[in-house]
């Protein structure tokens, strides 16, 4: 499936995404986080894209970005989707009532990033320790510097 | 009987790696279970928004510990992306090499393992000392057994060495023989066969459903491999067959890794026969030479080099040996990456085991999750 026919085929039923190429997929489709399972089900069902590759997210400071990736046997193809949420409200919808395998995933985008899903069946900590109350992929989690060890950096 | 919950780990025979199976039984049945992973989490994903792109290749070695090359090389295909970089044809081939031998030396281990699991002592043995060989190689050209910090942006940091073939096709020729032995061992035995039959069932529909890749679901009978289906590095110039089963339990598993293995040595025989005509550059020209070095750059006066890279993304997947491997990697032009995301197969694999083992009994266990074939270091990173 090329991009133009995957524009074609979700931009009349979803106005508001919009498509683009991206390394050698079937293209990134950005879409508004309201409609994450409409576009999901009609990805899955419609389009054969049925194979929930991965769930990652990303802490761009004002706002955070979730990305997911779908295979297609039929197409031979992986296609990209991404949607954003203010970082003051990082709320989205569980994708978990259509692919179920995305449960561990939101687990870990939920503890490391802290994006809030909502209606997962059990949002628990997964990599970190029970109790651990930091999101460490925040941009505002720094790693320090080992103590006594100072390196300089230099323009070139 | 009552029903209760036991820990099956993080201290366990079964577990091959740091990890808790908690498992919900009612005599020997199991009712539930719910895996409990973190005990390895190093933050990778972390420390590589502070690294250097030659630093992260360090750590993508210890990403999977079985399987260091073929994770070195998920993050550079995405690495090279992201920074524009072009590397030349050999190191292409040469990486493929890596691949495969890295393949062939996790599969090997996964043997070894696994038949430990089901109470075969000798193959435990046999399977540990051929994946030895496949080591000895590895040392011969990248300098370690495990841990290899071989390949770099634009190509790999060396050349094979001489004599590499040689010993190479030795090696093949020696794995190809043992190869036949196993089969006698184990899937040419009845009490193999009474042991592993019908566990662990996963169709192909709850394959695809619960996200399943790799040799689980090319055990249910789906010829998927993104060596074949997207390929990557030279693997669209080699011919190899995608092994599959129809069974969809242990056995099946234990059936495609085997032949997987063949397959593996087919493709590194090619290789080997295309690097000995082709010789030429394994580094990008327009790569700056630090880059390729085998240390972080220093400058003339200890100072760490700043570095200023395009913007770019970079996503790459490749066939690891446990199964599809996905690397995201955003450049937003420091000279540390912004985001890397990496997706392990074992992390999904091992999230569906509610399915695979609910309804089996606690001795069916061990070999179920050992045809699962488990590397915790990719699963918590």
């Amino acid at each position: 499936m090329e991009g133009e026919e995957l524009s074609r085929r979700l931009v009349g039923k979803f106005p508001a995404v919009v498509v683009e190429p991206f390394r050698e997929t079937a293209g990134r489709v950005r879409f508004p986080p309201e409609i994450l399972l409409d576009l999901f089900r009609e990805m899955r069902d419609g389009l054969g894209f049925d194979h929930l590759g991965q769930v990652g997210a990303i802490d761009w400071v004002e706002e955070r970005e979730v990305f997911y990736t779908l295979w297609s046997d039929r197409e031979k193809q992986y296609v990209f989707l991404s949607t954003r949420v203010p970082a003051s409200a990082p709320h989205l919808e569980s994708l978990t009532p259509v692919f179920s395998s995305a449960n561990w995933h939101e687990r870990e985008a939920w503890e490391l990033v802290g994006i809030e899903f909502d209606h997962h069946p059990d949002l628990r900590p997964l990599l970190t320790p029970t109790g651990y109350e930091f999101h460490p992929l925040l941009r505002s989690f720094q790693l320090h510097e080992p103590e006594g060890l100072e390196v300089k950096v230099r323009d070139v | 009987m009552s029903e209760m919950w036991i820990n099956m780990g993080p201290q366990h025979p079964m577990t091959h790696g740091l990890w808790n199976l908690r498992v919900k039984i009612d005599g020997e049945i199991v009712l539930d279970v719910d895996p409990e992973m973190g005990y390895l989490h190093r933050g990778i994903e972390k420390i590589s928004e502070d690294r250097h792109y030659n630093e992260i290749i360090t750590l993508m070695d210890r990403t999977c510990y079985v399987a260091g090359i073929a994770w070195e090389h998920l993050f550079i295909l995405a690495a090279e992306q992201a920074l524009h970089v072009e590397p030349p044809e050999r190191a292409l081939w040469i990486r493929m090499l890596s691949e495969e031998f890295q393949r062939v030396a996790s599969h090997l281990m996964w043997y070894a393992a696994f038949v430990q699991d089901i109470g075969l002592m000798s193959p435990f043995l046999y399977g540990m000392r051929d994946r030895d060989l496949v080591l000895d190689l590895f040392q011969s050209y990248t300098g370690g057994r495990l841990t290899y910090e071989y390949m770099r942006v634009g190509g790999v940091r060396n050349d094979l060495p001489p004599g590499f073939a040689e010993q190479a096709r030795k090696v093949c020729d020696w794995l190809l023989d043992r190869f036949v032995e196993y089969d006698r061992l184990c899937s040419g035995s009845d009490i193999f066969h009474r042991r592993c039959d019908d566990l662990g069932v996963v169709k192909a529909q709850d394959c695809i459903r619960l996200g399943i890749t790799g040799p689980m679901l090319r055990s249910a009978g789906v010829p998927r491999d993104l060596r074949k289906d997207r390929p990557y590095a030279a693997y669209d110039r080699v011919d190899f067959d995608v092994a599959t089963a129809e069974t969809a339990d242990v056995t099946g598993r234990y059936v495609v890794r085997m032949e997987e293995l063949r397959q593996s040595v087919r493709i590194i025989r090619q290789a080997l026969d295309w690097l000995d005509k082709n010789p030429g550059p394994v580094m990008a020209d327009n790569v700056p030479r630090w880059m390729g070095a085998p240390y972080a750059p220093v400058g003339r006066e200890g100072y760490l080099l700043k570095r200023e890279y395009p913007k770019g993304v970079g996503f790459s997947a490749i066939e690891e040996p446990h199964g599809e491997a996905l690397a995201y990697v955003v450049n937003e032009g420091g000279e540390h990456p912004y985001r890397v995301k990496l997706k392990s197969p074992v992390f999904v694999n091992l999230s569906a085991a509610r399915h695979y083992l609910v309804g089996y009994r606690v001795a069916d266990i061990p070999p179920i999750m050992g045809s699962v074939d488990i590397c915790v270091g990719e699963v918590d990173r």
